[in-house]
């Protein structure tokens, strides 16, 4: 580790007492009741988002109200399986057996036919070098669906058809 | 209705640093409002209302306004705490202004307050709270409370900063020294003010480059510091300003306009900024920001800038969307040395929240910092005469924003009532 | 001052358990107060939101409640106390003349979090809190026994006070229905479970879920919307210092000083003369004789001898008050709200007569440490 140095000042010690915030007993009520659409439709493996009437903003996953219009969306629509990366950061772990810390790509999708993202995970094999923003990804669904977010395992890349062309003109 | 004229009439601090252990967060504060008045010449009888603020969770202490009465001076005193996040000290600041602009009877002077004492909490635990809700909704909609976490947890601060920078760079073709040099200038400006946390006359692009990546493309170099520190500010009419200050700093425009939260909305809200460093609430509190000041070419306009920066990339950003700087030209301008503190436009010479960073009075030490220079008492004053200047804020999931205009001159009576 | 109007409001049904989620009920509340007038989200230019990320349980209690609060792309604030305070900055907002509609809503769920231990947290950290001996609760009783010892009150004269109130809230359809108790006798309240030493279970206002929201507008634009705006023409706020030891327990200086500021400012002279109805915002039955005697009604020690019963000489909380149903930084919105509705005539089955001129408070800390009052009037003078 580099050490910066800046000028300091040390000042004296004064009585330290211990405090807490008991996070750990709030609880969180989410009615689930209106997801439960999209939460079947994970379960056949299909994709689904709620769409705003007024102001057509399609909503992946699905949100309870949209912002724009102060109204509450009901319209469900079929999305397609594709989708883009809209910005990606690293996760930092660290490796039991070697102590190495290794960065793991978690992306924000733009699923295809949505206008909101979705924080995920890419592909573990990927590396975190190759991933930029405007990737084409694709849903990688696990074997057994339950109805729940945990179907979608991860996400995968495809073929980003406007890098062909790049090498073509080259 | 609406046409009291509201001057800054002065500004205080204390010494910001890591720890400030030989204080609690009662006298932290109270240094500062004593630094305040004093400057002010006055004292607390001359104050009519208290506006304070902080975010309680860094500190574990809910409600601190209220056992802090008497280092606050809001004894038998109409007192109010605003709070939103990293823009706190900007929401202060706004509070304050409205506090004297509504023309209350009885409510002349008014105090505004903004402290953090990080070293009591826990700064980490205080930010990945910022998603505990949606990550309990993404666990209710079946994804395991582990991966959640991890998945989310990146998303939180740093994250949120790093997918900006990784914006941003793409779009504008910055590059990592880019990042460097702004932290440089900004660690230098810190050395020259005396209340400043990270003081570092000697920084080079080449040491910051040497440090580590925390999260790509942000190094260890970059980030700003947890610090503990307090500002106050004292507000007052333009018919009482004379009495506290030879030239007072006029509170010209005021905006906090908030937009969806990017990156970590689930379920209820947000999610719908696609491209993070967009940043549509920005331009659109400097829109209103402008329009009530009177403001139509803020290139030109505005002298001084104060801006909201954690990261490098962020105060790159903000001086674009905030009207300053073309889209994607603002790195060309540190490499200029336009934003030096002998530049056109100087920005940060306070040292900025790069150099300190007590969250809740981050952004109230801009707008203090933008009104000491107009006034010509700024711990790192420019060279050239400051006409106009704004102070900036953000907080949330880079989804609220805060801006305040201030100038030598009383607003323009433009708007016919 | 330039008067505010109040054109329009809706409170959530309030409930010790409600079943919705958090953005629901913000968006709930926020929709009926747009839809009690008829209004939409582009006609609002401001958003003041009053919650605390300790209820919450999340630092920010405001990041992601914009959409749902409709403050999406807004003028946008939080204040993180009463509901009443984020009102009074509402205010000001439609003062300062920036401003031509002001949405303010407040509101928590106090079902996800243990409201007594998170009140502990806001004791002084050095001092207090590790000895865990001061919450909300011990306070009220310091400051119940404090009203006693000093004007000599039997516990039987406070226990009437909450009796009067369960009463009134078993009247008011949006009181928490657990509250209801029209055959409440002074007997019961005094036999309830003892929380805190003289105060029992009934004289407590108890923390329910529940989310309200008004509307205000700066004079002419109020008009514009409605013909009969409520109007604010007054309001006033103080806060006392802290520790319990440093003040005179018995009386609130703190509401005496808003109520000075706030009469001053409507032109208010005799309170107990001019005023029609108080909604008061207490947080135990005791404080509500307090307050009574800080805002004039009588002299000090004279409360419970007040007649505020709501065909009496000055009804109090005809609602119920908080013994109605307490939902942190809620109940000062919804005691405005029913002020409101008590001069616009709406108050079904507890209306007191001839409303002209009403008040209601809000507070916040131990044993009410700040207050806030406000002065409302009807007639679209
Ligand atoms: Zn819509």
């Amino acid at each position: 580790m580099v050490r910066l140095e800046y000028i300091k000042k040390e000042y004296e010690k004064t009585r330290q007492m211990p405090g807490k915030w008991y996070l750990t007993s709030c609880r969180y009520k989410f009615n689930i009741t209106r997801f439960q659409p999209f939460l079947s439709a994970l379960k056949e493996k299909r994709l689904i988002g709620l769409k705003c009437r007024s102001c057509n903003t399609v909503s992946f996953p699905p949100k309870l109200v949209c912002g724009k219009c102060l109204t509450r969306p009901d319209q469900w629509v079929s999305l397609r399986e594709t989708g883009i990366v809209a910005t990606f950061t690293a996760n930092y772990m660290k490796d039991e057996t070697t102590g190495e810390a290794n960065a793991f790509p978690v992306i924000a999708v733009r699923q295809d036919g949505a206008d909101t993202t979705y924080l995920t995970q890419l592909n573990p094999k990927v590396k975190f070098e190759d991933v930029y923003v405007g990737m084409p990804v694709k849903i990688k669904w696990k074997d057994n669906t339950e109805g729940n977010l945990n179907d979608i395992d991860y996400y995968d890349c495809i073929d980003d058809p406007t890098q062909k062309m790049d090498s073509l003109t080259k | 209705m609406g046409d009291r004229q509201v001057a800054v009439v002065s500004a205080g601090f204390c010494e910001h640093a890591s720890k400030r252990s030989d204080v609690n967060m009662a006298e932290l504060v109270n240094e500062a409002v004593h630094n305040c008045l004093n400057n002010a010449n006055c004292d607390i009888d001359a104050v009519d209302a208290i506006v304070a603020g902080n975010m309680p969770a860094f500190e574990g202490a809910n409600l601190p306004e209220l056992w802090m009465t008497d280092w606050l001076g809001a004894r038998n005193k109409p007192l109010m705490r605003v709070t939103t996040g990293g823009s706190t000290g900007g929401s202060v600041a706004i509070a304050g202004y409205y506090n004297v602009a509504a023309g209350l009877p009885g409510i002349e002077t008014v105090l505004t307050v903004a402290f953090e004492q990080q070293s009591c909490g826990n700064t980490s635990v205080g930010l990945s709270s910022v998603a505990l809700g949606e990550i309990s909704i993404v666990n209710a909609l079946g994804l395991p409370a582990e991966s959640a976490m991890r998945i989310f947890g990146a998303g939180a601060a740093i994250g949120i900063a790093s997918y900006q920078a990784i914006n941003y760079m793409n779009r504008s073709g910055c590059t990592e020294e880019d990042l460097a040099r702004v932290v440089v200038q900004n660690r230098r400006n810190a050395a020259k003010n005396w209340w400043t946390h990270l003081k570092m006359p000697d920084y080079t692009i080449e040491q910051v480059m040497a440090t580590p990546y925390i999260s790509y493309p942000l190094r260890f170099g970059m980030v700003t510091p947890a610090s503990d520190g307090a500002c106050a500010m004292l507000y007052t009419t333009e018919e009482k300003a004379k009495d506290f200050a030879d030239i007072p700093a006029y509170v010209n425009g005021v905006a906090s306009v908030s937009h969806e939260t990017a990156i970590l909305g689930v379920g209820g809200a947000g999610a719908g900024q696609l491209d993070p460093c967009e940043q549509v609430g920005a331009v659109e509190s400097a829109k209103l920001a402008y329009a009530q000041a009177g403001i139509s070419f803020p290139e030109k306009e505005i002298d001084f800038a104060e801006v909201y920066s954690p990261f490098p990339n962020q105060e790159l950003m903000w001086l674009e969307r905030l009207g300053l700087f073309e889209e994607n030209t603002a790195h060309l301008r540190y490499r200029d040395g336009t934003t030096a503190p002998n530049g056109e436009l100087p920005v940060n010479c306070s040292g900025g929240v790069n150099s300190t960073n007590a969250i809740g009075a981050s952004a109230l030490e801009r707008v203090a910092e933008a009104a000491l220079q107009i006034m010509g008492k700024a711990g790192n004053q420019v060279p050239k005469t400051v006409h106009s200047a704004i102070g900036h804020g953000w907080g949330g999931c880079i989804n609220l924003v805060t801006l305040t205009v201030l100038s030598d001159q009383p607003r323009r009576k433009w708007r016919a009532h | 001052m330039d008067k505010v109007g109040i054109v329009g409001y809706y409170q959530v049904q309030p409930s010790l358990n409600l079943n919705m989620g958090r953005y629901e009920m913000i968006f709930n509340t926020v929709r009926g107060a747009l839809d009690s007038v008829g209004l939409k989200r582009k006609d609002v230019t401001s958003v003041v939101s009053a919650t605390n990320d300790y209820y919450d349980g999340r630092t920010i209690s405001n990041c992601f409640t914009v959409e749902a609060g409709g403050a999406y792309l807004k003028d946008e604030s939080k204040v993180e106390m009463d509901g009443a305070y984020a009102v009074y900055y509402g205010l000001l907002r439609a003062l300062s003349g920036h401003h031509k509609l002001v949405l303010v809503w407040g509101g928590s769920m106090p079902s996800c979090f243990p409201y007594s231990s998170s009140t502990l947290l806001s004791t002084d950290p050095t001092f207090e809190r590790p000895l865990e001996i001061i919450n909300d609760l011990t306070a009220g009783g310091l400051q119940m026994r404090a009203y006693m010892n000093k004007f000599d009150v039997p516990a039987e004269d406070i226990a009437q006070v909450a009796v009067k109130n369960h009463k009134n809230a078993a009247k008011n359809t949006s009181s928490l229905p657990e509250s209801r108790m029209p055959d409440i006798s002074t007997e019961t309240v005094l036999n309830s479970d003892v929380l805190s030493s003289p105060v029992t279970e009934l004289m407590y206002s108890q923390p329910c879920d529940a989310a309200a929201c008004i509307l205000l507008a700066p004079e002419q634009q109020a008009l514009k919307i409605r013909d009969d705006p409520v109007w604010i023409t007054g309001v006033g706020y103080s806060q006392e210092t802290y520790y319990l030891g440093d003040r005179d327990l018995s009386r609130s200086q703190s509401m005496q000083d808003a109520a000075q500021m706030a009469f001053r400012m409507a032109g208010v002279k005799d309170a107990k003369k001019e005023i029609d109805v108080a909604e008061l915002y207490e947080h135990f039955s005791h404080e509500e004789l307090i307050f009574a005697e800080a805002l004039g009604f009588c002299d000090p020690g004279q409360g419970p001898s007040l007649s505020t019963e709501i065909s009496g000489g000055i009804p109090i909380n005809p609602s119920g008050g908080g013994m109605s149903g307490n939902a942190p930084c809620a109940t000062g919105i919804i005691r405005l709200i029913e002020a409101i509705k008590q001069i616009t005539g709406e108050a079904k089955g507890y209306q007191v007569k001839d409303v002209q001129r009403a008040i209601a408070s809000g507070q916040n800390g131990f044993c009410a440490q700040t207050n806030m009052l406000f002065v409302l009037e009807g007639g679209s003078k």
